[in-house]
């Protein structure tokens, strides 16, 4: 297992005093996130537990600059997102962020290896190659050309792990990575993500419900009410 | 591969391919908008060409004839010399004496239009070399009265009380012509009394000398008062293509609108075809495809609809018109012209274009759409 969280001078992905706020219908307003500071160390899992509506899933979509923050900053290895237009963000997450998705996320009319290489396919140059190699990675090295609709939930979560590492990103946000898997798979897929962690120093922030993760994470924090506290 | 080096190409068509009974008939309108505009263009232009072919000679005429006003039956030998002035260098001038009588051949008889001209070539030669430019002596027949008649070359016809020799059979006329030689006798013009004739026909060179004759004459003759009338198929012929531009025009206003309703079907078929894959379009954002890569694979997958629509449409069009005209009277040449090939490319153009327009808001709205939302589902 982990030798711990890797300490650096700059984590790669960080909320510095973050708030977020959702106007709702009545003029007022409903605050998801409320000052959040967090970091995540590369070689590090945390999880991030609390109720629903605890804005757990809002704080993983500001992580992964798919939201931006009423308030606060956003740092990508520590330097702010804020004022990044919309292309330099897609470029941002490209380059830095993988995600992987409760719901696995693969498009059906594509086989494992080109959903793997998906995230590169209006790059120049071929992915092929590491497509592959992820997939074998991930025990998968069998099932390269066969579409999501032939793969098991499991495998399909293997397949979206390997997509969202073929950019070699800092940091792999999961929402709800075994929601949708039963307990066994859920523990391989578990497995796979410390593997990750570990040997390629990938930082990773998981978003569950699932007591399952917090047994692999390093540590794990509690949203309630949008306010942020170490468990 | 191809599909690495035009990733939206190959996202496109493996997209078309999950819904192929969706795209067919999102296609399909395309095919029909296409097969519409190609086939109403190409007949309604083959008409047009064939109409004028038809009636082209009739534009190179100009009959002057005594003015109703004027009191007069004939032309004197100053209206000719005017005409022959306004017609200098643009057409051939022929005087013509025209009246009717009772024609005789070797049983029965007929009453027929009589011509007298020394120069039936001019008029009635319809290009072929079988009749004389000077004639002198003898009378020439329409080819419907030779039938009618029995007459043929050396045969003596009978027209009023004399009797002339038959020198030749005028051609048919395949057009249409103010005068009527198929049911006429040409004579000599010696055969009738004085100098005066009925009319002077212009055969002029082109349509726009025939136009220059007809205002000469005029200017020329009745500047003062109407001595003569002057009657010139020019404009008739042009009303008649303005008519064929109209109806041109309609046909393919009628076609237009069916390739613009399916442009909509295609706009409806981008739209739920978004809608369904919100959640894919926002993963593709997420994991780092940029807004306008998102919108030029969405915008490939709907002009693809419009190029193998248009692409079967202008096709079947094509080849539809050409059966029809070989299976009717409509000409193939009339068809086949050179001008006639930009209908097809043209509807085709028009075809893709409508599929992209249709396709460009839904994949704005999906590209532009924010991925949180999105992914929400």
């Amino acid at each position: 297992m982990s030798a711990g969280p890797i300490q650096e001078a700059t984590p790669p992905l960080a909320l510095v005093d973050v708030t977020k706020r959702y106007e709702s219908g009545g003029g007022g307003s409903v605050t998801a996130l409320s000052q959040v500071d967090f970091a995540v160390a590369g070689g590090e899992v945390v999880a991030v537990v609390g109720p629903s509506g605890s804005g757990k899933s809002t704080m993983l979509n500001i992580l992964g600059l798919l939201d931006e923050p009423s308030e606060g900053s956003v740092e990508l290895r520590g330097e702010t997102t804020a004022g990044l237009s919309a292309a330099e963000r897609t470029d941002a997450r490209r380059e830095s962020l993988g995600f992987v998705f409760q719901d696995f996320h693969l498009l059906p009319t594509l086989s494992a290896v080109e959903n793997v290489r998906l995230p590169t396919a209006f790059l120049p140059g071929d992915a092929t190659d590491r497509a592959r190699e992820l997939l074998e990675l991930v025990g998968l090295g069998d099932r390269l050309d066969h579409t999501p609709d032939e793969l098991s939930g499991g495998q399909k979560q293997r397949v979206a792990i390997a997509r969202a590492l073929v950019n070699e990103p800092d940091v792999l946000l999961a929402d709800e990575p075994t929601g949708n898997l039963d307990r066994d798979t859920g523990t391989a897929i578990l497995e796979e993500i410390r593997r990750i962690a570990d040997e390629a120093g990938v930082g990773v922030v998981a978003v569950t419900h699932d007591d399952l993760v917090t047994d692999y994470a390093d540590r794990t924090v509690e949203l309630v009410d949008g306010v942020m506290r170490d468990v | 591969m191809s599909d690495r080096r035009f990733p939206a190409f190959s996202l496109a068509t493996r997209n078309l391919s999950r819904q192929r009974l969706r795209a067919g008939l999102a296609a399909l309108g395309i095919v029909i908008g296409v097969f519409a505009v190609v086939t109403l263009g190409l007949l309604g232009n083959a008409l047009s060409v064939a109409a004028q072919e038809e009636l082209g000679g009739l534009g190179d005429q100009v009959i002057v004839s005594p003015a109703e006003e004027s009191g007069r039956e004939t032309l004197d030998s100053r209206d000719v010399a005017a005409v022959r002035r306004a017609a200098d260098g643009r057409g051939t001038v022929v005087p013509l004496q025209v009246t009717g009588g009772t024609v005789r051949g070797t049983g029965d008889q007929s009453f027929a239009q009589i011509y007298g001209t020394g120069n039936p070539q001019a008029l009635f030669g319809n290009g072929s070399g079988a009749v004389t430019s000077s004639h002198r002596q003898g009378a020439l027949v329409g080819s419907g009265l030779a039938t009618d008649l029995a007459l043929r070359p050396g045969s003596t016809v009978a027209v009023e009380q004399n009797e002339y020799r038959v020198v030749g059979v005028l051609p048919p006329v395949d057009g249409i012509s103010p005068l009527q030689p198929d049911s006429a006798v040409v004579l000599p013009p010696r055969e009738f009394t004085g100098d005066e004739v009925s009319q002077v026909v212009v055969r002029a060179n082109s349509p726009e000398d025939a136009r220059a004759v007809a205002s000469g004459v005029r200017e020329r003759l009745n500047s003062r008062q109407q001595r003569v009338s002057v009657f010139s198929l020019t404009s008739v012929l042009d009303r008649i293509s303005e008519f064929f531009n109209l109806l041109n025009g309609f046909l393919l206003a009628i076609a237009g609108i069916s390739l613009v309703v399916a442009g909509v079907s295609i706009f409806n078929v981008m739209l739920m075809t978004v809608a369904e894959r919100r959640g894919e379009i926002g993963v593709l954002r997420a994991v780092g495809i940029h807004r306008k890569q998102v919108l030029r694979t969405l915008l490939v997958e709907a002009t693809l609809l419009g190029v193998v629509g248009g692409a079967v449409g202008a096709l079947l069009g094509t080849l539809v018109v050409v059966a029809v005209a070989t299976q009717t009277e409509l000409p193939l040449w009339a068809v086949l012209q050179p001008g006639n090939m930009l209908v097809p490319l043209g509807a085709f153009a028009f075809g893709v274009f409508i599929a992209l327009v249709g396709g460009l808001y839904p994949a704005y709205r999906a590209a532009w759409e924010p991925p949180v939302e999105a992914l929400r589902g």
